[in-house]
């Protein structure tokens, strides 16, 4: 996916996982960006839960979760028009 | 040896062919369906050029059935149900789909046995995410299916879409298909003159799409008018049954079964295009969803049997 403002990602049903460790990987360069696990009660309205900096000079970076509920999503910051990213959100859930 | 078969219980609820070949409750997990991606073969894990932005569809998901303000329906019977969603990216029904604005669950497999019949039968919902008032079933365009096959000749899509809603005014007709005459690559590609895909490949992406919901890639089926339930509210989900059977060894449709409604598709062929290279004794089902608003919808399937004769 390439990004050039804030982005999320869908919202993502998990219920039957107890755990998830949440990746983000960048292809090429990209500015520092900013990662956040958001949870939620209905899949429509979101709490913030968990993050992590991708800095620059990085490419991957982990964010785990548990007691989440049912929905979860990714919102990754700090990409602009200017200094965009390419970006590979992987999920991996175990339950 | 003599074998003695003992059928789970929740084969009741179907009618499949002699043998039963994959037999999916998501309650134990996907089951093999995953998302349907396109090929990151070139430079910089590039997919070829296309018009359709085909790495972006919607994810597949376990899903309890929960909803807003109805709590959790779990699924027909079971707690988890696949969900086909997509993101809410809708545009005109006459343009290309939007990015991410369908959603689709395959399952990779190969021809075994020989078989003269191949059949899908589901059972499934569809609702969309309720974020917003309103009833909500004019924001789903479609829900569809079709098997991807290629024999030692000829790769060919037999398939069916249910249009639901065009443009917020429902529609609730059934579609099969193949393409229509004179349809060039070009057409095809939506005027990308080199395109990759060839007519009848991808229907459900591909072709020009006309305003009254004809498109180069489906045929409406003779009396296929159905009016499928959608229970009032995007909170309230009944499951319904799908059943399509296609005659692989002449290469043409049999049957649609919704419901209790059969829609006789005898000597209609899907569109036959040369097979492409090292994909013979293919056969791949596939179920989509498509959004017709800037609104996510979802596709429950509780349960898949594919079998074959």
């Amino acid at each position: 996916m390439r990004i050039s403002d804030d982005f999320a990602t869908l919202a993502y049903e998990a219920g039957w996982a107890t755990e998830a460790v949440f990746f983000v990987q960048t292809e090429g360069d990209h500015p520092d960006l900013t990662v956040a696990v958001e949870v939620s009660p209905d899949g429509v309205n979101w709490i913030r839960r968990a993050g992590a900096t991708l800095p620059a000079s990085q490419s991957l970076v982990d964010v785990p979760v548990a007691s989440f509920g049912n929905w979860l999503r990714v919102v990754i910051t700090g990409a602009t028009s200017e200094q965009p990213a390419r970006v590979l959100v992987h999920v991996n859930l175990k339950g | 040896m003599q074998k003695f078969l003992s059928y789970d219980r929740g084969l009741e609820r179907f009618n499949p062919l002699a043998r039963v070949i994959t037999y999916d409750d998501f309650d134990t997990g996907f089951n093999g369906w995953l998302d349907l991606t396109p090929n990151y073969v070139y430079d910089n894990y590039e997919s070829f050029p296309s018009v359709v932005d085909l790495s972006s569809w919607a994810p597949n998901q376990l899903s309890s059935g929960a909803m807003r303000f109805a709590s959790s329906h779990g699924s027909m019977e079971g707690t988890y149900s696949l969900k086909l969603t997509t993101a809410p990216t809708g545009r005109a029904h006459t343009e290309p789909p939007a990015p991410g604005s369908m959603g689709h669950a395959i399952k990779r497999l190969s021809s075994f046995g020989n078989p003269s019949l191949i059949q899908i039968e589901a059972w499934y919902s569809y609702t969309p995410v309720q974020d917003r008032e309103g009833k909500g079933e004019e924001d789903i365009r479609a829900i569809g299916f079709f098997f991807d096959v290629q024999d030692p000749e000829y790769r060919y899509m037999p398939g069916v879409r249910y249009v639901n809603s065009l443009g917020g005014q429902l529609v609730k007709k059934w579609q099969f298909y193949q393409v229509g005459p004179d349809v060039t690559p070009e057409d095809w590609n939506f005027g990308v003159a080199d395109g990759w895909c060839v007519p009848g490949i991808d229907n459900q992406w591909y072709g020009r799409r006309f305003a009254d919901g004809s498109a180069d890639g489906y045929q409406w089926v003779p009396g296929g008018e159905q009016d499928l339930l959608y229970n009032e509210s995007p909170d309230k989900i009944n499951w319904l049954y799908l059943r399509l059977t296609v005659d692989v060894e002449k290469r043409e449709y049999v049957e649609l079964q919704s419901m209790d409604k059969v829609f006789d598709l005898r000597g209609i062929s899907p569109t036959l295009v040369p097979g492409y290279h090292s994909i013979d004794n293919l056969i791949n089902p596939v179920f989509f969803v498509e959004t017709d608003t800037n609104r996510s919808v979802n596709l429950y399937i509780d349960s898949v049997v594919y079998s074959t004769e």
